[in-house]
C-alpha cells in the first residue's frame, strides 16, 4: 500500500483499476488493469472507440462508480474505499462534470443550475447567489442569469454548465464529449474556453472519440479493449 | 439540500403538472373536506340543539305514560299495557314530591282552529294546568295574561294562542277577547305568546293552551296525562325525579323487582339520543376519511413513484454535482409532503365553502339562523393526518430514488 505523503504531486493516481460487469453468469470486464497519474493543470484526453471502457473509465476517474479492483487515489485520498456518500462529497468538490446533453435542470434558471452544487455543500444562500454570478461571468453568461435552459442556444447552455462545473472550484474538470451536441463553430468555441480554463490553471480531462477534440488536450490516453494502449503527450 | 430548497423544487414540480398534482391530491382532498365539514355541521348541529333542546329547562322533567323515543313494536306494545296517569296521580305526586318547585300536567291534541273564514290546521292543543307557564321554559306573552287557577277549577273556554294563530286570525285585529272555535268548539283568548320561531322545519307558534278541565271537557276526558314537574333547583333534579318514582311506584303498588311502568323523561334525554346519533356520523365519517386518505396516499405514492422514474436523469446529475442519498430522499419525501398538504389545505378550504353553503341551506329550511363553525382542532387534524399521509406514502419512492446509481441514472433516457 502506498502512503500518502509519497504521491502528493500526482492528482490522481490509479494502480491496476479493473471494472468487471456480471451479465447473467457471464463476468464482462470493462477494464483489465488500468493504471496512469494525472498531475495537477495538465490537459488530458481519453480516446477510444465505443465499448472500448473509456466511458468505464470516466465514471471511475469521475467517482460515479468505484472500481472492482485496483487503487484510485485523489489528491491523496484513496477513493476506490469509499461508500456512497463520501463519494458525493468527494464529487461535489473535487469533479466538475460537463455532459454531451448539458444536463441542466430545464424549470431552473441559469443561476439556480449554476447554484445546485453550492446548495449540496451547505454555502449560505447570499454567499451562493455570489459565487454562481462569478462562475457565470467567467464564461461570459453575466447577463442570462435569469434565462431558463430553454430559452438558451446549445453554445450557451453548454457554458452555464461550466460554470456549474466551476463553481465549487474543483481539482478536475471532467468533460464527456463536450461538444458532441453542438455545430462546429459553436463546439469551436467551447474548445476555446477550455483552452482558457487550463492557461488559468484547471486541470481537464476530456473523454471524446473525435480526433479534432481529442487535438486540443496536450496529452492523449488511448484506450482499447479495457487496457491503456497508448499515453503520449502532444504539446 | 436544505428543507427551505426542498420546499421550493417541490412547489415549482407541482406547479408544473398542475393538472396531475390536482387529480393526485383529490383523494386527500375529499378525506380532509369530509371531516372538516362534518365536524363543521356536527358541531353546528350540537350547539343549536343544545340551544333549543335544553331551552326546555334544565330543572324540569316530565313523566309520562310512553317512553319519548320508541325502539320497537314489542316495546310500544307493552307500554300500551301501562296503567294511565290521571289528575289524581298528579295531586298524590305533589303532596309527596319537596324537592318539586312545581307539578303539573298537559294533555295534547291536534285540532284546526276556525276565526270567521280563516282555518288554521294542526293547532297542537294543549290541555294544561295553571303553572304549566312556570315548569320548563318560560313562554313570555306578547299580550294579555297566563291562565289562572280559577280557568282551570271552573274549566273556562280560554285560550292562550300561540304567534302563528294571532297572525293567521288577526293581522289586525285585537286578538285578545275574541272568541275562536278549536276542534269546533268555543275558546276565547285570554293571552297571546311570543314567537319563537322553528324547530328543525317545525313551527313552535302553532298551539293553544287551555285548562286542562275544559280539555277534557271539550275532547277527550280519558288520556293519560304527562305529568310536568320543574325541581326546585338544578341540583335538585334527581332528587325530584326520585321522589316523583318512588310516589308513583307506591301508589302502583309496584314490587321492587318490577320496572317502572312510566317514564320519566329529561331535555337530556333527548340530547343523549342526539349524542348518539352525533356519534354514529363521527364514526362513518372517519371511516369515510380513513378509506379516502389510504387511496389518496396510494394515489400520491403511485404519481411518487412516476416523477422518481421521469426524473431519473434529473437525479443522476444531482448525484453527479454532490448530492447525497438523504438529499435526494428528502427532496422527493418533501414533495409528497407538499402535494398532501396542498390536497388537504385544499380540502379545508372545500370543507369552509361547503359547510357554509350547507348551513344556510339548513338555516332556510329550518327557517332560522344557523352557522356550522370550522373548527379549529379539525383543520390542524386534518393537515395533520395529511402530512402524515405524504411521508408515508413518500417513503417508498424516496428511498428507491436515493438509491439509484448514478451512473445508470445518467444514461437513463
Amino acid at each position: 500500500m502506498t502512503t500518502e505523503s509519497a504521491h502528493d504531486d500526482h492528482l490522481i493516481e490509479t494502480r491496476d483499476l479493473w471494472r468487471t460487469y456480471t451479465m447473467g453468469v457471464e463476468e464482462i470486464h470493462a477494464l483489465r488493469g488500468v493504471t496512469f497519474t494525472v498531475d495537477p493543470n495538465e490537459y488530458l484526453a481519453i480516446m477510444g472507440p465505443s465499448g472500448s471502457g473509456k466511458s468505464t473509465l470516466m465514471n471511475l476517474v469521475g467517482c460515479l462508480d468505484t472500481p472492482s479492483r485496483g487503487t484510485y487515489v485523489l489528491r491523496g485520498k484513496v477513493v476506490s474505499q469509499m461508500d456512497d456518500d463520501e463519494l458525493a462529497a468527494i464529487r461535489n468538490r473535487e469533479i466538475g462534470f460537463v455532459f454531451q446533453t448539458f444536463n441542466l435542470l430545464p424549470r431552473a434558471t441559469a443561476l439556480h443550475n449554476v447554484e445546485l452544487p453550492l446548495v449540496y455543500a451547505g454555502v449560505p444562500k447570499q454567499q451562493r447567489i455570489e459565487r454562481a454570478r462569478q462562475a457565470l461571468e467567467m464564461v461570459d453568461l453575466g447577463d442570462r442569469a435569469f434565462h431558463r435552459p430553454n430559452e438558451l442556444s446549445g453554445g450557451q447552455r453548454q457554458r452555464v454548465a461550466i460554470a456549474r462545473a466551476l463553481v465549487m472550484g474543483p481539482s478536475i474538470l471532467l468533460a464527456d464529449e463536450p461538444t458532441g451536441n453542438l455545430d462546429s463553430v459553436t463546439g469551436d468555441e467551447i474548445m476555446r474556453l477550455f483552452a482558457r480554463l487550463h492557461a488559468e490553471g484547471n486541470t481537464i480531462i476530456l473523454v471524446t472519440h473525435e480526433h479534432d477534440v481529442a487535438a486540443h488536450a496536450r496529452r492523449t490516453i488511448h484506450i482499447r479493449d479495457g487496457r491503456i494502449e497508448s499515453d503520449e503527450r502532444t504539446g | 439540500m436544505p428543507f427551505k430548497e426542498a420546499v421550493i423544487a417541490a412547489l415549482v414540480s407541482l406547479r408544473s403538472n398542475k393538472l396531475r398534482s390536482f387529480l393526485t391530491l383529490l383523494g386527500i382532498f375529499i378525506g380532509v373536506a369530509a371531516v372538516v365539514s362534518v365536524v363543521a355541521i356536527t358541531s353546528g348541529l350540537d350547539r343549536y340543539i343544545s340551544e333549543q333542546v335544553l331551552d326546555l329547562g334544565t330543572k324540569s322533567f316530565s313523566i309520562q305514560k310512553f317512553d319519548a323515543v320508541i325502539t320497537s313494536h314489542e316495546r310500544f306494545l307493552e307500554m300500551a299495557r301501562r296503567r294511565d296517569l290521571t289528575l289524581t296521580d298528579v295531586e298524590f305526586v305533589r303532596r309527596r314530591c319537596d324537592a318539586c318547585l312545581e307539578v303539573g300536567a298537559s294533555v295534547e291534541t291536534n285540532r284546526t282552529a276556525k276565526w270567521r273564514d280563516v282555518k288554521q290546521e294542526g293547532v297542537a292543543v294543549l290541555g294544561v294546568t295553571d303553572n304549566y307557564n312556570r315548569i320548563g321554559s318560560a313562554r313570555p306573552l306578547s299580550a294579555g295574561r297566563y291562565l289562572v287557577p280559577d280557568d282551570v277549577e271552573r274549566a273556562q273556554p280560554a285560550a292562550v294562542i300561540g304567534a302563528d294563530l294571532a297572525e293567521a286570525f288577526f293581522p289586525l285585529m285585537e286578538p285578545l277577547g275574541k272568541t275562536i272555535l278549536v276542534g269546533g268548539r268555543p275558546l276565547r283568548i285570554v293571552g297571546v305568546a311570543e314567537k319563537k320561531g322553528s324547530l328543525f322545519g317545525f313551527s313552535q307558534d302553532n298551539f293553544a293552551w287551555i285548562p286542562i278541565t275544559t280539555f277534557r271537557k271539550y275532547y277527550s276526558a280519558r288520556d293519560s296525562v304527562t305529568i310536568q314537574v320543574a325541581a326546585v333547583s338544578m341540583e335538585q333534579l334527581e332528587t325530584a325525579q326520585d321522589q316523583c318514582r318512588v310516589a308513583l311506584r307506591a301508589r302502583r303498588h309496584l314490587d321492587y323487582r318490577e320496572p317502572d311502568d312510566f317514564s320519566i323523561e329529561t331535555g337530556e334525554t333527548i340530547m343523549d339520543l342526539w349524542q348518539t346519533a352525533t356519534r354514529n356520523i363521527y364514526v362513518v365519517t372517519i371511516v369515510v376519511t380513513i378509506i379516502s386518505l389510504v387511496v389518496g396516499g396510494i394515489v400520491v405514492m403511485n404519481i411518487m413513484l412516476v416523477s422518481v422514474t421521469e426524473r431519473t436523469r434529473e437525479i443522476g446529475v444531482r448525484k453527479a454535482i454532490g448530492a447525497r442519498r438523504r438529499d435526494i430522499r428528502r427532496q422527493f419525501l418533501v414533495e409528497s409532503v407538499v402535494l398532501s398538504v396542498v390536497g388537504g389545505g385544499l380540502g379545508v378550504v372545500g370543507a369552509t365553502v361547503f359547510s357554509m353553503l350547507l348551513a344556510s341551506i339548513l338555516g332556510g329550511v329550518m327557517k332560522t339562523p344557523f352557522s356550522a363553525p370550522i373548527q379549529l382542532w379539525a383543520i390542524v387534524l386534518a393537515l395533520v393526518m395529511s402530512t402524515a399521509v405524504g411521508l408515508v406514502a413518500g417513503i417508498y419512492p424516496a428511498s428507491h430514488a436515493a438509491a439509484l446509481a448514478p451512473v445508470e441514472a445518467l444514461r437513463y433516457e
